[in-house]
C-alpha cells in the first residue's frame, strides 16, 4: 500500500535458472516461487502469499531441484545461477498425490453446502493431481462450524487446512493479531480468542485468501454458485485511493454478487471491506429504473430518455444562463465531466458551478492501510476538469452556496454512492425546494423525493467506460463495462450528447 | 570385557556431596578447561579441537559438533546464543536427566566453552518441566559457578562474558527439536522454524544460536583438556567417545551408564544391565528412543552401540534410549503406544505429519478394537512411507520409521492380533 | 484491583524484564500463576493482556499447545501417569484402571472436591523406575497397581473399593 512513491527501483544484482526447461533472470534472493509467479509458471501451492511472510507449512510447491534425493519446497527456496527446478517430473507429480491426500484426511465432504465450491484450492488441485481413490476409511476429526467472529465472517474450523494465511494477515497486514491457531497435532484449530471477535474494516481480505471454505462472507453466504458469475476489472469508488478490483455479476439476470480486490501498486492484493459494498446500489432493488419527468398537469410520470432530454431542453430555454447551476457529485468520470463541462460550461456560458459533497466528511482521515476520508473517487479529477474550464478546484461542499446563488434551474450529477453519505437525505429535501432541478443518478433514492419533478437513470461505475484520477492523481481505469442492469441507463456523456444534440436543434 | 570403563561424563558418580562445584573441582578437574580456554586459545582452536574429536551430537541426530559451530558466522556483530537442549523427551530416554542429577556443572563448564568458540554471551539451559528436581540441581549449580566467578562478567579476567539462565519447558515433545525449543525460548508454540535460515545463522530472536544437547556439552570439557586424540582412544573411527545409555524394560539393573561407544549391545544387556529378569527372553530391541526402528533378536547379534553399526541395520543410535521389549509384550500394544505419542506431540505445522499422525493413530485403534480389516495393517506402511522427507522437522519420520519397522518385522503378529478378535467385530 | 496475589505480581514483572523480550516471560509467568493457583482463568489472561502487556492470543496460544497448562480448574493432586513404552510393558495399564476405580468412588463421595485427576502422560524421562506417574511435582516411581493405594493414601484419605 504504500509502494506508491517508493518505485525508484535500485539496480540489483540478477542471477539465471532454469525453470521447466525456460531460462528465467530474476533479482537475486528471490525464491522459486516468486519467480514462478512472476513468469506465468504455475506451482500449486497453499499456504504461500505474494503479500504474506513464508509459512513453509502446506509442503506442497514441492518441486525437483538438480539431482538433490529430497524433493524441496519452491517457496523457501532460493534460486541460485543455474540451479535447475522441474515442477513437471513424474517424482513431483506423485508426490502431489499425497501431499493432497494428507490435506483430505479430516477435511468434511462440505462441498455441496460450500461457498467456495468452485473457486477452491483443494477441489482444484483434486481434478490435477489428485489420487481419486482414497485410503481414508475411518472417522474424522470434528471441530466446530458457522462461527461467527466478525460482521463479514463465518468460519469453519473444520474445513480450515491450516495454512496460517489468515494469521499471518492479522499479524503483517492489519497488524491487529486477532487469530492464533490453538492446540496441538490434529486437533489444530483456527480461531480467534474466545468470543473475541474480529473488528477492523478489512475482514474481507480473509475470506478471499483462505484457499478453501474455511473464511468465508457473510454477505455473500449462500447467495449464488460462482461458476455462474462473470467477473470484470474497475476501480472502487468508495474512496480516493482507488483500490483496483474485479465486480462480479450474473449479467443473464442483471445482478451484482460482489467486488474483490484486484493486484496493483495502488492497493497490493487487499481492499478494504467498505469498498466491497459498493455493487449493491447496482442491483436494481437500489436503482432508478426510468426517466421521469412531469406531465402538463405537473405530475410525475414515466417517460422516455428522448421526452426525458426535450423536456429539460425546454426548460433550459426558459431560463437565463445565470439562473443554472451545475452540482455535481465527485463520484464521476474524467470523461463525463469533461463532456458535461464542455456542453454546459463552454457552450451554454453556465458559471455556477458548485461540488456536491459531504459536510461533514474529514478529507484527511486516513487508516492507516487503504481507507481515506474523501469518500469520492474522483475529487482529483473534478478538480482538474473545473480548472480546465477556468471555474476555481478548490474541493469544497457547494450546498450553501448553491442555496444562495439564486439559480432557478439545477443539472445535478447526484453521488452515486450513497451509503458514506448521512446528509444525503437532507440535501437531496434541499435541493427539492428549488424551482426546477433535472437530477442525474443510478439511485431510486431520489425518485422517493416527490419534489423532483425531472430524473435520469444513469449508468453505474461498472457499467460505463472512462477513468478516475485517484488521491495521488493516479489514472483508474473502467474499461471493461458490464451491461446495464437497466434498461434506460447511461452515462453522463451519452446523456449530455443527447442534450447537445437537441439544443443545437432546437435554435 | 573387564577394563575399567572410561568416565568422561558421569565422573562425580558416586562420591558424596556429587553435585557441588567442590566435589567437581577437586574430584573431576573442575573448571580446568575453562582456564586452559580463557588463558589463551583463541575461538578458532577451541572449535577446531571439538572438530578433530570427532564428538557428534548426543541428543538423537549425531551431527557433528566442531561443525556445527563452525557454522555461526565470525565476524557478525550483536548477540549470539548458546543452549543447553536438556528437554529429554524422546521417550526410554532419562541419561540428561541423569547427567544434571549426577554432575550439572560439567554441562556448564561445557556450555562456557561452547559460548566461548562461538562468541555467544548469553546462554539457556531448557529443561523439561516434568524434571522439577533437576531444575532445582541446575538452578543450584548455576548459583555456585555465579559465586565462583565462572559465570558472569569478564570470566577469570579474560574479559568473557557469559551469563546463563536456566528456561522450563511445558510439557511438550517437539521443544526438543532444536527450532522448536527456540520457538518456546521466544515465549510461543514450539514449533520448529523452516529452514533455511538454519540457526547458526539465524535462531533465538534471529540471532546466531547454537543449540547442543546436555550431554554433548558436558564432553566439551574433557576434550579441551585432555585433546582429540584422547578422545579418540574409545569408540570407533566415526563414532569416537563415550555415550551415556540409558536402557530400561524388564531387565535386572535398568539404569544409565556410560560406555565407550561400539560397546557390544550383549554386554551392556548383561554386564551393566543385569541380563533379562529371570523367566524372560528379548523379543525385541529399541536401540535408540521410540523413533528408532525395532530390530529382531536376529538383528541385535554382533550388535554395536555406535552410530553406524546402527545405520547399517535400518535403525539409528539415537539419543541412546535402549528400551527392552521382553517375550510377554504385545507388538500390537506397543505400536499403538508409539503413534498414539507422535500423534499427540505433533506440533500441527505441516500437513503431512498432522494428519498422517492422527490418521495412523485413527488406524491403529481399528486394529486395536479389532474393528478393522486385515489391509488396514498395509496402510499403516502406506501412510508412514508417504509422511517422511518432506516436512519442516522429524518428528513425521520420526513417526513413520518406527511404524514401517515394526509392521514389516512383525506382520504375522499384528495380523494374528487382529484376526483373534470376535466375529462381532469383523466384517 | 489485580486478580493476582503481591507476591504473584512481583513474580510476574520479574520475569517480565528478565528475558529478552517480553513475550519469552509467558511460559514462566504461567508456570508462576500455576505454581499458586493450579490454572490459568480467563480474568488472569485478561489482566496478563491489559496490564503486563502479554497479547491474550499469545496467551491462548501457549496455554492450548503445552500439557502442563490448564485452562480450567483443577484437582489439589494432579496426577501425570506415563503410558509410554517401558511403562506401558511394566505395568502401567494395570496400575491406571486402578487408579481411575479411586478416582470415580472419591469424585462419586465429592464430586468437584475429589482430590485426584488422572491424565495419560507421554514418557516422564525415568523408564529405570518404571511405571512411574507424577503428582504435580512430585515424581514417583515404581508405582505398579499393587503398590497404588498405598501411595495414593499419603495424598489423601481413600474410601474402601
Amino acid at each position: 500500500m504504500s509502494q506508491e512513491s517508493q518505485v525508484t527501483q535500485l539496480p540489483k544484482e540478477t542471477i539465471t535458472f532454469n525453470l521447466n526447461d525456460r531460462d528465467i533472470t530474476v533479482p537475486k534472493g528471490t525464491t522459486v516461487m516468486e519467480a514462478a509467479h512472476r513468469n506465468d509458471v504455475y506451482i500449486p501451492h497453499f499456504c504461500w502469499h505474494p503479500g504474506l511472510s513464508i509459512a513453509g507449512v502446506c509442503r506442497f510447491c514441492l518441486v525437483k531441484v538438480d539431482n538433490r534425493p529430497k524433493l524441496e519446497i519452491a517457496c523457501n527456496l532460493q534460486a541460485t545461477p543455474g540451479m535447475k527446478v522441474s515442477t513437471l517430473l513424474p517424482e513431483v507429480k506423485e508426490a502431489h498425490k499425497w501431499a493432497l491426500e494428507f490435506h483430505l484426511v479430516n477435511h468434511p465432504l462440505d462441498c455441496p453446502i460450500c461457498d467456495q465450491a468452485g473457486e477452491c484450492k483443494l477441489q482444484d488441485f483434486y481434478m490435477e493431481v489428485g489420487k481419486y481413490k482414497s485410503e481414508m476409511d475411518r472417522p474424522k476429526v470434528l471441530k466446530p462450524k458457522a462461527l461467527n467472529v466478525g460482521s463479514e465472517l463465518v468460519l469453519d474450523t473444520e474445513r480450515c487446512i491450516l495454512c496460517d494465511r489468515c494469521v499471518r494477515f492479522e499479524q503483517e497486514v492489519t497488524k491487529t493479531g486477532a487469530l492464533g491457531i490453538f492446540n496441538r497435532g490434529d486437533r489444530a484449530i483456527v480461531g480467534t480468542y474466545p468470543d473475541k471477535k474480529i473488528e477492523h474494516n478489512y475482514q474481507d481480505n480473509l475470506v478471499d485468501i483462505c484457499p478453501v471454505g474455511a473464511f468465508t462472507s457473510r454477505d455473500f453466504r449462500f447467495k449464488q454458485r460462482v461458476w455462474f458469475l462473470k467477473d470484470k476489472p474497475a476501480v472502487c469508488p468508495g474512496c480516493s485511493t482507488g483500490c483496483h478490483v474485479n465486480v462480479y455479476a450474473k449479467p443473464e439476470v442483471r445482478t451484482y454478487f460482489r467486488v474483490k480486490p484486484r493486484e496493483s501498486a495502488v492497493n497490493s492484493h487487499w481492499m478494504c471491506d467498505t469498498g466491497r459494498k459498493t455493487y449493491k446500489h447496482l442491483n436494481q432493488d437500489q436503482r432508478l429504473r426510468f426517466p421521469v419527468a412531469t406531465d402538463t398537469t405537473g405530475k410525475r410520470k414515466r417517460v422516455s430518455t428522448a421526452e426525458a432530454v426535450a423536456s429539460l431542453v425546454a426548460q433550459l430555454r426558459s431560463v437565463a444562463v445565470q439562473d443554472v447551476a451545475l452540482l455535481v457529485s465527485p463520484q464521476y468520470t474524467c470523461e463525463e465531466y469533461a463532456a458535461f463541462f464542455d456542453f454546459f460550461v463552454k457552450k451554454l456560458g453556465v458559471t455556477k458551478v458548485f461540488q456536491w459533497r459531504e459536510p461533514t466528511e474529514k478529507l484527511e482521515e486516513f487508516d492507516g492501510l487503504l481507507y481515506r476520508g474523501d469518500h469520492n473517487p474522483n475529487t482529483f479529477g473534478l478538480s482538474e476538469a473545473l480548472a480546465k474550464v477556468g471555474l476555481p478546484k478548490d474541493v469544497k461542499n457547494g450546498f450553501d452556496d448553491l442555496a444562495r446563488s439564486g439559480a432557478k434551474l439545477v443539472v445535478a450529477l447526484a453521488p452515486e454512492i450513497g451509503f458514506q453519505f448521512p446528509s444525503l437525505e437532507s440535501q437531496f429535501q434541499r435541493l427539492s425546494e428549488l424551482p426546477f432541478v433535472s437530477v442525474w443518478t443510478t439511485s431510486a433514492a431520489a425518485y422517493n423525493v416527490q419534489a423532483f419533478k425531472h430524473l435520469l437513470p444513469l449508468k453505474g461505475f461498472a457499467e460505463k467506460r472512462g477513468s478516475f484520477l485517484n488521491y495521488q492523481g493516479k489514472v483508474g481505469e473502467l474499461a471493461h463495462p458490464f451491461p446495464a442492469a437497466v434498461d434506460d441507463a447511461h452515462d453522463v456523456v451519452e446523456v449530455v450528447t443527447a442534450v447537445a444534440d437537441v439544443w443545437a436543434h432546437a435554435l | 570385557m573387564s577394563e575399567a570403563k572410561p568416565k568422561i561424563i558421569l565422573r562425580t558418580e558416586g562420591l558424596p556431596d556429587q553435585r557441588s562445584i567442590k566435589t567437581y573441582v577437586d574430584k573431576a578437574e573442575g573448571y580446568t578447561a575453562v582456564r586452559k580456554v580463557l588463558g589463551g586459545l583463541s575461538r578458532e582452536q577451541v572449535i577446531e579441537e571439538v572438530k578433530q574429536s570427532g564428538l557428534r551430537g548426543r541428543g538423537g541426530a549425531g551431527f557433528l559438533t566442531g561443525l556445527k559451530w563452525s557454522f555461526v558466522p565470525k565476524d557478525m556483530p550483536g548477540p549470539k546464543y548458546l543452549i543447553c537442549n536438556n528437554d529429554e523427551s524422546e521417550p526410554g530416554t532419562f541419561k540428561d536427566r541423569y547427567i544434571c542429577a549426577v554432575n550439572p556443572h560439567q554441562v556448564i563448564e561445557g556450555m562456557i566453552i561452547a559460548a566461548y568458540a562461538i562468541g555467544a554471551n548469553k546462554g539457556y539451559i531448557y529443561t523439561r518441566w516434568e524434571f522439577q528436581e533437576e531444575i532445582g540441581y541446575l538452578e543450584t549449580a548455576i548459583k555456585e559457578a555465579y559465586e565462583a566467578g565462572f559465570l558472569g562478567k569478564n570470566l577469570l579476567g579474560s574479559g568473557f562474558d557469559f551469563e546463563l539462565d536456566h528456561y522450563s519447558g511445558a510439557g511438550a515433545y517437539i521443544c526438543g527439536e532444536e527450532t522448536g525449543l527456540i520457538s518456546s525460548l521466544e515465549g510461543k508454540k514450539g514449533q520448529p522454524k523452516v529452514k533455511p535460515p538454519f540457526p547458526a545463522v539465524s535462531g533465538y530472536l534471529g540471532r546466531p544460536t547454537i543449540v547442543n544437547n546436555t550431554e554433548t556439552l558436558a564432553n566439551v570439557p574433557w576434550i579441551i583438556n585432555h585433546g582429540p586424540k584422547a578422545f579418540r582412544q574409545w569408540g570407533t573411527e566415526k563414532s569416537p567417545g563415550t555415550k551415556v545409555f540409558s536402557i530400561s524394560g524388564a531387565l535386572n539393573k535398568p539404569g544409565v551408564y556410560e560406555v565407550p561407544l561400539g560397546y557390544p549391545f550383549e554386554s551392556l544387556l548383561n554386564d551393566e544391565g543385569g541380563g533379562m529378569q529371570a523367566g524372560r527372553s528379548l523379543k525385541a530391541l529399541i536401540p535408540g528412543g521410540a523413533s528408532a526402528p525395532v530390530l529382531t533378536p536376529t538383528e541385535c547379534e554382533g550388535l554395536t552401540m555406535d552410530y553406524e553399526a546402527m545405520a547399517q541395520r535400518g535403525t539409528m543410535l539415537g539419543s541412546g534410549a535402549v528400551i527392552i521389549i521382553d517375550d510377554r509384550q504385545s507388538i500390537a500394544e506397543l505400536l499403538k503406544v508409539t503413534i498414539d505419542f507422535f500423534a499427540h506431540e505433533s506440533c500441527g505445522q505441516c500437513t503431512p505429519c498432522r494428519e498422517g499422525t492422527g490418521w495412523l493413530n485413527n488406524i491403529m485403534d481399528g486394529i486395536l478394537d479389532r474393528s478393522a480389516k486385515p489391509d488396514n495393517i498395509e496402510r499403516l506402511r502406506t501412510v508412514s512411507r508417504n509422511m517422511g522427507g518432506k516436512t519442516i522437522c522429524a518428528l513425521s519420520d520420526a513417526c513413520a520409521m518406527p511404524v514401517m519397522a515394526f509392521v514389516q518385522k512383525f506382520s504375522d503378529e499384528l495380523h494374528a492380533y487382529l484376526a483373534a478378535g470376535s466375529g462381532s467385530h469383523r466384517q | 484491583m489485580s486478580v493476582f496475589s503481591e507476591s504473584l505480581q512481583a513474580k510476574i514483572q520479574s520475569f517480565l524484564t528478565r528475558y529478552e523480550t517480553r513475550r519469552s516471560a509467558i511460559l514462566p509467568v504461567l508456570h508462576a500463576i500455576q505454581d499458586e493457583h493450579g490454572w490459568v482463568s480467563e480474568p488472569q489472561i485478561e489482566e496478563l493482556h491489559h496490564t503486563y502487556g502479554l497479547d491474550r492470543v499469545h496467551v491462548k496460544e501457549v496455554i492450548s499447545f503445552y500439557d502442563i497448562y490448564k485452562d480450567h480448574p483443577v484437582r489439589k493432586y494432579q496426577i501425570r501417569y506415563c503410558k509410554n513404552l517401558t511403562c506401558h510393558m511394566l505395568g502401567a495399564r494395570e496400575a491406571i484402571c486402578r487408579i481411575k476405580e479411586h478416582i470415580t468412588a472419591l469424585d462419586a463421595q465429592l464430586g468437584e472436591d475429589g482430590p485426584f485427576s488422572l491424565e495419560e502422560f507421554p514418557c516422564l524421562g525415568k523408564c529405570d523406575g518404571a511405571p512411574v506417574m507424577l503428582v504435580n511435582k512430585e515424581r514417583v516411581e515404581y508405582a505398579t497397581v499393587d503398590r497404588v493405594d498405598e501411595i495414593l493414601a499419603k495424598y489423601a484419605p481413600l474410601p474402601k473399593l
